[in-house]
């Protein structure tokens, strides 16, 4: 049994090794907003709160199931709401869900672990993992799942290729993003300048494929000059910091890439306390970045459909929990989308996240 | 005498008419000028009252929705002694424990946060420190009531009180909280009359928490900004700080050509604003529709009093005149009966003198006008030995002879009009049938005469005459009459006849 497992793991690894991401990529549809359309239009269909359970019929009446995310923010707060949408809903027919939505108060790919080492062998029907660090992560959730636990992956980190976590839902496009928002920053310096790049926590495959993505994106022009890389760890205040430090590094800093959702925020508040006209693109749609987009303080955001990836995590999670494996009923990758938008979006996204135009 | 009275009465009836018209002018007038000025006061009475109004409205809102928190708050207390008297020991205990308590008291999202600020709830166990700002804190010192805004743009309230000493599963729990959707508080506050009348719950910063629309501005709009172009600098400054330190207020603004008047109060505890609006133009048409049925009142009972008043000025004047003509009746009446009594003889009931004078006035007139050219007979009848009877039987006597006189004149006489002249003197004036009966009745009255000298009964002479065309008077008949008279009294005395000789 064990050298079926190591083979299946062979194979795997050599498979993700040789593929190229690409070839990931293609299994999923990856919709990002083209730069050039930069139309208040983008905003309709970026989040969508309309969701119902499609025509599955669960096995069970109870589930009780366990997800871990990377660090307690407001972010995967609204991935929270979608999986409360769904548990309400499989409530009216019936059917009882439990669960634990859990993460520490800094990102920790040592303590995720420890979390999971706590509860794999509890009665849990599924284990959900935002992965912290594809790199500490996936061992674990393979030895899980040799273990006998149903283990899937959500929200914006997939385990590393190969893993054999069962199924994913989330961002399957964190490098496309990166890259998508860097692309918009280079066209506005018209592709010439310094440039700073701020990335979450160390580790996290959705903030280091948005990295690498940023700096591919970078490389392709020459007058475009990456002076800094920086992680703040999830925190607006270390953002904050570390945009002050840059920009006395760099006081003609022409542009900040922020990849996560505490980046855009710390950035946008240093930069307006020092008067700077850098430019920043940034992910997410926390409401102080997205009423800095409104200012013009912020050029761009990439806004994630959070809400979805918690509705249909919690939907794949049943239908793992009942021992159905990705084909007909989920795919292995459930894609959430994100969306680019500007200042002309930003006073409808607030409307239509948080309900109060500016 | 009958034309002052007629003066008199024209004179009544002309100022009861002037009068009453005078009197319905003035209150027509009154009335026209009361109901303008009522018009003319309403602008005012509208401001005023719809402010009250509107105040009231907001007051009671707002305490209603503190009546909310504090219930809730109550509630959490007793789900609290509850879950701490329930010996819980696992999730799955606390769990059913919290679905119990939240269905038994009714409570939305009722939740346990343990010291780690993971919350606990029916249905789920997360890490809850970045979705709750009340558990920014290590510890919870006091009842907290907070707005969320909600990704999805849900917004709740937010109602949490410190746990001190709860312990379950051997970790000590900080705070329980309960969760409620704004929009089943506005569904709670709703007004019956949506459509005139609004309502909408504010931040302090003037966005809109209750998604209701405030008349003009929409549900989702910032109630500072959208009200910003239609009011004065001074009125928006007000406005702003007004919402910013809590203080009740209310404005009048214009928006698309009506008049609005808003209303707002604080919210107790919440920092909330409630704001209440009312088109002022809906005022005014219920000012105008219970004016104009005012007015419509006011009409009627001016055509009911004019009415009850012409009815009243014509029963009035029936029944003066109806007196009047009683009055005149009774005069007449009087004054035949005066001119009756003037004109009889109180002892024999006949005609007296006074009336034959009259009578002898009228008849000359028609004789003198040609009118009366014959057919007209003056008898002159005189009785005999009154005064004998006077002198020797008395006054009394004296007068039964008189009245056994006229009985025998009238019962002879009875087509004629006899008269008592004098103390023993009838005139009998025949006309028509007693003219042409006369012959027969002089003697038939000389033969009674005459047998009553033998049987000692009253004795009348009767001299009688004629007009002929040559009578200028009535007088000229009479003196022929009487002339004859005095024969026939010889001719009785003739035969035994008293006489006073």
């Amino acid at each position: 049994m064990k050298m079926v497992r190591k083979t299946a793991f062979f194979l795997t690894a050599v498979i993700a090794f040789i593929l190229p991401l690409s070839s990931c990529s293609e299994k999923v549809s990856v919709q990002p907003v083209p730069v050039e359309e930069k139309s208040t239009n983008s905003v309709i269909g970026a989040v969508d709160f309309a969701h119902e359970l499609d025509s599955y019929v669960p096995k069970k009446d109870t589930y009780n199931f366990y997800f871990t995310y990377k660090i307690v923010h407001p972010w995967w707060d609204a991935v929270a709401l979608g999986m409360e949408e769904a548990q309400r809903q499989y409530l009216e027919k019936g059917i009882t869900i439990t669960y634990e939505y859990m993460a520490p108060e800094a990102a920790s790919a040592e303590d995720q672990k420890d979390r999971l080492a706590r509860v794999k062998n509890a009665d849990y029907d599924i284990i959900g993992v935002d992965v912290a660090d594809e790199e500490i992560i996936s061992p674990v959730i393979d030895e899980m799942i040799d273990e006998g636990c149903k283990v899937m992956t959500f929200s914006s980190s997939d385990a590393a290729k190969g893993c054999k976590r069962i199924a994913y839902v989330g961002n399957t496009h964190n490098y496309q993003d990166g890259a998508d928002l860097t692309q918009a920053l280079c066209e506005k310096l018209d592709y010439k300048g310094k440039v700073a790049i701020l990335v979450g926590s160390v580790g996290a495959p959705c903030h280091e494929d948005r990295a690498r993505g940023a700096k591919d994106t970078l490389a392709k022009y020459p007058d475009m000059e990456t002076v800094a890389v920086e992680y703040d760890m999830d925190s607006i205040e270390n953002a904050y910091n570390l945009t002050l430090d840059i920009l006395d590094k760099t006081p003609d800093l022409a542009g900040i890439i922020c990849c996560n959702m505490s980046n855009p925020v710390g950035a946008a508040r240093a930069i307006t306390e020092r008067g700077s006209d850098t430019v920043i693109v940034g992910m997410d749609h926390d409401e102080e970045a997205l009423r800095y987009l409104n200012d013009g303080v912020i050029y761009c955001l990439g806004v994630q459909d959070c809400f979805s990836i918690g509705f249909d995590t919690l939907q794949v999670a049943v239908k793992i929990a009942d021992g159905n494996l990705p084909g007909d009923l989920y795919p292995e990758l459930t894609n959430e989308i994100t969306t680019i938008i500007y200042k002309e979006d930003a006073a409808q996204m607030l409307e239509l996240l948080y309900g109060d135009i500016l | 005498m009958t034309n002052d009275k007629e003066r008199i009465s024209k004179g009544f009836v002309s100022t009861a008419i002037i009068g009453s018209a005078l009197v319905m002018v003035i209150l027509v007038v009154i009335t026209v000028w009361a109901s303008r000025t009522t018009v003319s006061t309403t602008d005012d009475a509208v401001a005023a009252v719809s402010s009250f109004y509107l105040e009231a409205m907001a007051d009671y809102r707002a305490r209603t929705v503190n009546n909310l928190i504090n219930n809730n708050f109550e509630h959490m207390e007793v789900a609290l002694n509850v879950i701490k008297d329930g010996n819980i020991s696992s999730q799955e205990e606390l769990r059913n424990s919290l679905g119990n308590t939240k269905k038994l008291l009714s409570l939305n999202r009722f939740a346990l946060v343990d010291e780690d600020n993971i919350v606990y709830t029916q249905y789920t166990t997360y890490t809850g420190g970045s979705r709750y700002d009340f558990l920014s804190s290590d510890k919870l010192n006091e009842r907290v009531v907070s707005t969320i805004n909600m990704y999805g743009s849900s917004k709740q309230l937010c109602l949490a009180i410190p746990t001190d000493g709860l312990v379950i599963m051997g970790k000590p729990f900080k705070a329980c909280f309960v969760m409620i959707d704004i929009k089943d508080i506005s569904n709670l506050l709703l007004l019956e009359d949506q459509g005139t009348t609004y309502f909408a719950l504010y931040t302090k910063t003037g966005g809109n928490l209750s998604d209701t629309d405030l008349g003009p501005i929409k549900a989702g709009n910032n109630i500072l900004e959208k009200t910003k172009d239609h009011i004065s600098a001074a009125s928006w400054e007000k406005l702003s700080a007004d919402f910013e330190e809590g203080k009740e207020g209310n404005l009048t603004l214009v928006w698309d050509g009506t008049q609005e008047t808003l209303c707002y109060a604080p919210v107790p505890n919440t920092g909330w604003m409630m704001a209440i609006l009312i088109h002022e133009n809906v005022i005014h048409e219920q000012f105008r529709e219970m004016s104009e049925s005012n007015h419509l009142t006011s009409r009627i009972l001016i055509m009911v009093t004019l009415f009850s008043m012409a009815l009243f000025a014509t029963i009035l004047l029936l029944q003066s005149r109806k007196a009047s003509r009683a009055r005149l009746e009774s005069e007449m009446e009087n004054s035949r009966m005066f001119k009756s009594m003037a004109n009889t003889d109180s002892l024999t009931g006949v005609r007296n003198k006074h009336a034959y004078s009259e009578y002898e006035s009228k008849i000359n007139d028609k004789i003198r006008s040609g009118e009366l050219k014959d057919r007209l007979a003056v008898l002159v009848c005189d009785i005999n030995g009154l005064k004998i009877v006077n002198d020797t039987q008395g006054h009394a006597a004296g007068d039964k002879l008189i009245k056994d006189a006229c009985d025998l004149i009238c019962e002879h006489f009875t087509h004629g009009a006899v008269f008592r002249i004098g103390g023993d003197e009838f005139v009998v004036i025949l006309q028509d049938r007693g003219y042409d009966k006369m012959d027969e009745t002089l003697a038939s009255i000389n033969r009674e005469v005459e047998e009553n000298i033998e049987k000692g009964k009253v004795v009348v002479a009767v001299g009688h005459s004629v007009l002929t065309g040559e009578d200028e008077q009535i007088h000229d008949v009479f003196e022929r009459a009487d002339s004859m008279m005095y024969k026939r009294k010889q001719e009785l005395k003739a035969m035994g006849a008293k006489t006073r000789e």
